[in-house]
């Protein structure tokens, strides 16, 4: 029936305690808020601290120690990781693969020669290939060989020109450095010396470490130490997701200690979605107060137009044409609170980008379609919470 | 082409020995288009229960009443609103207008729902029984004379098969009642409807065609 419902909206008595409508309004609109904003700052969270770890092929690199305390000190079997301790790193579904860094057990000293008065000791290590960011041709070594491949990380490069100028050392280029070979002096345990020449072949940004072909320092720790066997102080985790919250925790317990900018991020991160779940945990509890107290009032309506709304139906009214009705007069009120809200959301959202993250690439200043889709829901939910409540007090209207 | 079936009713809060001394209670009837019933019962006897029975306002009675061999009882919420717009129409005893409208608005409402007739019937009819005068007034500062004419005209402006009418002269004097009788009449026939209309005792200018004491 094409039935128009104007003369029958005077029958309703909406305007009565109109402050319980209002206070409902707002209520709803206050709560909105609290949840699109949360899931929006939720979202930019995410973004924002997703960047900055150092990736590849979709994969996090990080580096982990054991943590030395004043107890473990100077105890090697507490503070290197054993075949067990990879083993279980190697069983956790958020770690990809693990691979120990293999650190020399000889002296190693190194010097510039002629080309530069330089010398020192230092260290030397491996990795498994797979970990390498960067795998030059002719990163390898065979027994026999004189010339031992490096790379070098970039971290330490920088280190050298920050301090060379002070030592009366010259500042050079990555490009230079690549160019120079140095004198690379391995000790054995009777002070025999093995000399090889060593040449910078790449630089890493993912590995703080000087490295060497893996079958170089195989060599030389069998050759040269008196262990058996060599355990590793530093491993190298291949990660899906360096900020994943069940990796923080779990090395937190197990008092491994990580590269501290890899995971500082995630820490912040793990404190922040707190708190922005909450926060929306709340808004979305706000609603839900809202439409009930919402409802209270439609009750209101509808014991205060009873009369009328039996009589309507005494004259042969169908109920669910009252209910659709009189539930839908109450949604472009639902629209305008949503939109509100979702406009300061945006609103915000906008100001956050400009003046607080400097217009960072990272982030947008719209919304994002996920908070427009909340809306959309919390708009077809609060119609739906009408409509129902609506229908199932026009049936329990007695005949009279 | 419409029936309506009662199968012995009673009111739950009557003695079943009504049965025995009523016309009504207790037995089989069919009415059908074009039969003008006549139902007299005196006050107590459970008139306007009866009638309440038949336009399911009321459900506490044994027996079954069937409209179109369908039982009332059957019918859900919306199976009754669009019996009651396209089949049985009423005239109540104690009237039941929107007292914060007008005469004419409250007859508006009711037309728009199902409408038989143009608006301007509305005037033409209100014309007839004198209330024409009166259609701008709120219904609650009319007379209840004006109130019951008005719900006369109201229950006019309907399709139906049924028309149920309980002491629907109550507040007419003998004139504006026979012109009400006169108008109903006229609608009947053009809709060859039925008419069950109760009443306290007989009315003369009312042709019945069956006639019982209830």
């Amino acid at each position: 029936m094409s039935l128009s419902f104007k003369p029958i909206q005077p029958l309703l008595q909406t305007g009565t305690n109109a402050s319980s409508r209002w206070l409902s309004y707002i209520g709803l609109g206050i709560g909105v808020l609290l949840l699109l904003c949360s899931i929006q700052m939720f979202i930019n969270i995410q973004k924002l601290l997703r960047e900055g770890s150092i990736r590849k092929d979709g994969f996090d690199f990080v580096s982990i120690t054991k943590t030395i305390t004043n107890e473990t000190m100077g105890q090697p079997e507490k503070n290197l990781f054993n075949a067990v301790d990879i083993d279980e790193l190697k069983k956790q579904p958020f770690i990809d693969a693990v691979s120990p860094l293999v650190a020399n057990e000889f002296r190693v000293t190194l010097s510039a020669g002629s080309m530069l008065p330089f010398k020192t000791d230092m260290f030397l290590e491996s990795l498994d290939n797979e970990f390498l960011d960067t795998i030059p041709p002719g990163f390898s070594w065979q027994q026999g060989q004189t010339n031992i491949p490096i790379i070098l990380s970039s971290d330490f490069f920088e280190i050298y020109n920050v301090f060379a100028p002070g030592q009366g050392l010259p500042q050079v280029s990555k490009e230079t450095a690549i160019g120079i070979p140095v004198q690379i002096t391995c000790y054995g345990p009777n002070f025999q010396e093995y000399i090889f020449t060593g040449n910078i072949v790449a630089f890493s940004d993912r590995i703080h470490s000087v490295l060497v072909p893996k079958s170089f320092l195989h060599w030389a720790n069998s050759t040269l130490s008196n262990k058996q066997e060599v355990k590793a102080s530093r491993l190298f985790l291949k990660l899906k997701d360096v900020n994943d919250p069940k990796l923080i925790q779990f090395l937190d317990a197990k008092n491994y200690t990580v590269n501290s900018d890899k995971t500082l991020l995630g820490r912040n991160k793990i404190v922040l979605q707190g708190i922005f779940s909450g926060l929306g945990i709340f808004g979305l509890l706000v609603v839900v107060l809202a439409l009930m107290l919402f409802s209270f009032y439609l009750q209101l309506v509808i014991a205060r137009s009873r009369q009328s709304l039996e009589l309507l139906l005494t004259l042969g009214y169908s109920p669910g044409w009252l209910g659709k009705n009189v539930s839908m007069r109450f949604i472009p009120v639902y629209i305008v609170i949503v939109l509100s809200a979702l406009a300061f959301t945006q609103l915000m959202q906008w100001a956050f980008h400009k003046f607080i993250m400097f217009n960072r690439p990272e982030l947008s200043s719209f919304a994002h379609w996920l908070v427009l889709l909340v809306a959309l829901m919390l708009v077809i939910l609060s119609a739906f919470t009408n409509f129902k409540l609506v229908n199932r007090l026009l049936y329990k209207l007695g005949n009279s | 082409m419409g029936t309506l079936t009662i199968k012995n009713i009673l009111p739950t809060y009557f003695e079943d020995n009504r049965k025995q001394t009523s016309e009504i209670w207790g037995k089989d009837l069919n009415f059908t288009n074009g039969d003008l019933i006549k139902i007299v019962a005196p006050s107590g006897t459970g008139k306007t229960s009866l009638i309440h029975f038949l336009y399911q306002l009321r459900d506490d009675y044994g027996g079954n009443i069937l409209y179109n061999s369908k039982d009332l009882r059957q019918h859900n919420r919306e199976d009754i609103a669009q019996l009651r717009k396209d089949c049985v129409s009423i005239i109540l005893q104690d009237m039941r207008l929107f007292g914060e409208q007008t005469l004419l608005e409250n007859l508006e409402i009711k037309r728009q729902l199902n409408p038989y007739h143009p608006q301007e019937k509305i005037v033409e009819m209100a014309k007839r029984l004198g209330i024409d005068g009166r259609l701008n007034a709120l219904a609650k500062q009319c007379s209840y004379g004006e109130q019951q004419r008005s719900v006369i005209v109201r229950a006019l402006m309907q399709p139906f098969d049924f028309l149920l009418m309980d002491e629907p002269f109550s507040h007419l004097d003998e004139l504006n009642a026979q012109k009400a009788m006169e108008l109903i009449l006229e609608e009947v026939a053009q809709r060859n409807a039925c008419i069950v209309f109760a009443e306290l005792e007989r009315v003369d200018y009312y042709p019945a065609t069956k006639l019982f004491h209830l």
